[in-house]
């Protein structure tokens, strides 16, 4: 099972509410055979731009995020749940992945044009498209091909 | 025209032969003396101190790293104060890579990452966070790394 990282927007509500809210989502994910591994709070605040949702305009939302692991089948069905949930402002699912090692490629790209490695693709490219052109001044007084 | 032109040059070449025929002994001669001086230096060739060395390029530039590689910093869509460092604070458009000066995964990830977090609604898409407008700037859209396309 994949890990994903739930990140919730909810509107502004009293704390026995919101933890009901939550418990809510959390009961939601165990019904689809999941498991959580981590819960955040990241408070309260006021949202970068009002949003309408549900048919109320929102301009203050509490912030949450929740890391689970599902089946991957599963994911759509608990996006169009929460999207149902009236006091869900925005929910989005991310993939939890971890960041491959590799090196710094800045150095190779601010080479210049001619020596670097996709620039050099491109031209080889362009040299493959390049038909043999007929060479006027090979001593025939006349052009040997259909016109 | 051509076949006259072309019969001259021919001519002209036979008649060059004809002429330096008499010259022929003094070059071979020449010659030979040429190839006795190359037997006789190439044995002084290994120890001669003059002689170039082959060695690395002395003036090769060390290689540059962007900005987050060199702190080992992989771009999260929760991290709102550093994603807004690449957003302009008049339209809220991301700056592209000739400006902020990264490698192509790392503009990539913040990319990726600053559009997550307007998704969730951490940060705003048209301004920059008001917040944030005075922090320390990266760079200096107005002397892009590479020129711009217009």
């Amino acid at each position: 099972m994949p890990s994903y990282e739930l990140s919730l927007v909810l509107r502004q509500l009293p704390r026995p509410e919101l933890i009901s809210v939550i418990k809510r989502t959390a009961e939601s994910i165990f019904n689809k055979g999941g498991i959580i591994r981590k819960l955040e709070n990241l408070g309260a605040r006021p949202l970068p731009h009002k949003v309408s949702e549900h048919g109320v305009v929102h301009k203050e939302g509490t912030y949450f995020s929740i890391f689970f692991d599902t089946a991957p089948t599963k994911i759509l069905d608990l996006k169009e749940e929460f999207g149902r949930d009236i006091d869900i402002i925005r929910r989005n699912i991310y993939k939890v992945e971890e960041s491959a090692e590799f090196k710094c490629t800045l150095h190779d790209e601010m080479l210049p044009p001619a020596y670097r490695k996709d620039v050099q693709e491109i031209i080889d490219i362009a040299k493959r498209k390049h038909k043999p052109k007929y060479n006027y001044n090979s001593g025939l007084d006349y052009y040997p091909f259909q016109k | 025209m051509l076949k006259i032109t072309q019969l001259i040059a021919r001519n002209a070449t036979v008649a060059n032969l004809a002429g330096s025929r008499s010259l022929q002994p003094r070059l071979y001669s020449n010659a030979v003396a040429v190839n006795e001086e190359a037997t006789t230096t190439t044995p002084n060739a290994a120890t001669n101190a003059d002689e170039p060395i082959e060695m690395a390029n002395p003036f090769e530039k060390e290689p540059q790293q962007c900005i987050l590689c060199k702190h080992n910093i992989t771009p999260n869509f929760k991290n709102v104060k550093l994603l807004s460092q690449f957003q302009s604070p008049y339209t809220g458009r991301i700056y592209g890579r000739h400006i902020t000066g990264l490698c192509k995964q790392k503009q990539q990830d913040v990319e990726q990452a600053i559009s997550r977090a307007q998704h969730s609604l951490l940060m705003p898409g048209y301004h920059k966070d008001v917040d944030f407008l005075h922090d320390p700037k990266l760079f200096d859209p107005e002397k892009p790394v590479r020129p711009h396309k217009y």
